[in-house]
């Protein structure tokens, strides 16, 4: 690799990390207002106007940030810091926008598993700084919370490079890969219903990772007063809430590039100027539709479960699903299984 | 050796140096985001006590919350599991020793079944 050639992937990741930065937040925030509006409707509420999470940002940061007396200054503030530092990383490796990962040369979907873990520790090691009781319980019901999901996505994303690795030769983590060459397409008849079956288990594991109903035990507000953000305030607070926001973005947009990677352009034959702008619109069609099923739905649907309500469901009926969906991949890949679809 | 160089291990690959870059440029837009909010509260306060719903805590060690509490949510999820095993644990080393020699035997009836 030339001098000029690294200078380029180091200029292209300042620029990028800058662009992906302004994107997440103000995508973030947008799909944050259109979520709030929408379970709203869902229980006959008008709810806030869709602009309210941008006004909420500036209402926290005009407030104190107040650090109470028996927290850990400095890595109290830092938590939040490192929080959303990493949600924006992360982005950097996921196809955004309908184009391919800034970073697509540079890291692949076992680091984008590996930084998705960083903001919720960050939570976690804010809540232990706190020094309050109700952030401990919260801090310490988000690792239980997060040893949990980590298995079930493990086998999912295992099974799609599995299946990759058996149609692609080289890299099946890699986004580019996985973005270029639609899973869907890989599989026959039965390959379908396992790959339906970790679709199902990644929509699940979404709200984990955000910590949203069901899964939000960890916050808990009627039972732990906001668990392991109860002390949190002003811009401390307001930077948890951005890093919720472009996690949400980041998982969507992992979803879409693992299980919709179709661009519009292509399918209509649209080329030119236009072809890039359609693909934009389209992936966030796309996004919608991910937040609504994954993030929105579930949480108008059903009530928040207790942590060991929590740990069941992610160890024993999902992580059943998706053994199943890679065991009926697995059978897909032999002649005596595979049905073709005709794709 | 180019640093900038991804380590590949022929199906996994990652770039740790360009990494490194990104992270510290996003955590300067971070901590310029973060300049732009007020940073002042007023110390030594009541502000600054510890939200308790009210209840009144004579001294600071009734705050403390035992890491022992970490695990309760899978031990009560698989309490089923954690009783029987917590029953195997009887304390006496000829159990243990008993149990070491039948996994051993498992063990090496799998690896011999599998060759």
């Amino acid at each position: 690799m030339s001098l000029v050639e690294t200078m380029e992937i180091v200029l292209w990741a300042i620029l990028g990390t800058i662009g992906v930065a302004v994107f997440g937040i103000f995508v973030g925030l947008l799909y944050k207002g259109i979520d709030r509006k929408l379970v709203a409707h869902m229980q006959a509420r008008y709810g806030p106007p869709i602009r309210q999470p941008f006004w909420d940002m500036v209402k926290l940061f005009v407030k104190e940030t107040v650090v109470p007396e028996h927290a850990t200054p400095w890595l109290f503030n830092l938590a939040p810091i490192i929080a959303l530092a990493a949600s924006i990383a992360t982005l950097l490796y996921l196809p955004i926008g309908g184009f391919q990962p800034i970073l697509s040369g540079e890291g692949d979907l076992i680091l984008v598993l590996y930084l998705l873990i960083i903001p919720s520790l960050a939570m976690v090691i804010g809540g232990f700084a706190s020094g309050s009781p109700y952030a401990t319980v919260g801090a310490q019901r988000e690792m239980v919370l997060m040893m949990s999901y980590e298995f079930p996505l493990a086998i999912t994303i295992i099974t799609i490079a599995w299946q990759l690795k058996n149609t692609f030769a080289d890299h099946p983590f890699s986004l580019a890969t996985i973005f270029s060459q639609p899973v869907w397409g890989t599989v026959g008849i039965v390959g379908l219903l396992g790959f339906i079956l970790l679709l199902l288990v990644l929509l699940l594991v979404t709200p984990g990772e955000i910590s949203k109903m069901p899964f939000d035990a960890p916050e808990a507000e009627t039972e732990i007063a906001g668990g392991l953000l109860v002390e949190y305030s002003g811009r401390n607070l307001g930077l948890f809430y951005l890093a919720d926001a472009v996690k949400t973005v980041v998982m969507g947009s992992l979803i879409v590039a693992i299980f919709f990677p179709y661009n519009l352009s292509t399918i209509l034959g649209i080329g030119g100027i236009m072809a890039p702008v359609v693909d934009v619109v389209f992936y966030f069609i796309k996004l919608l539709l991910v937040i609504l099923f994954a993030v929105s739905l579930v949480r108008v649907a059903v009530a928040r479960l207790k942590i060991d309500q929590i740990v069941y469901t992610y160890w024993i009926p999902l992580t059943l699903m998706s053994l199943i969906g890679l065991l009926l991949i697995m059978f897909d890949s032999t002649s005596l299984f595979h049905i073709s679809l005709g794709w | 050796m180019n640093p900038f160089v991804p380590i590949d291990t022929g199906s996994g690959f990652w770039n740790p140096l360009i990494w490194v870059i990104v992270f510290i440029i996003a955590l300067l837009i971070v901590y310029v985001i973060r300049g732009l909010g007020r940073g002042d509260y007023k110390k030594n306060t009541g502000q600054t006590k510890p939200f308790l719903s009210g209840n009144v805590v004579e001294n600071d060690e009734q705050l403390h919350v035992k890491g022992g509490n970490v695990y309760w949510g899978f031990t009560e999820a698989f309490k089923g599991y954690y009783n029987k095993i917590k029953s195997m644990h009887t304390g006496d080393t000829r159990d243990y020793v008993l149990w070491f020699l039948v996994m051993m035997v498992v063990f090496f009836a799998v690896v011999l079944g599998v060759m």
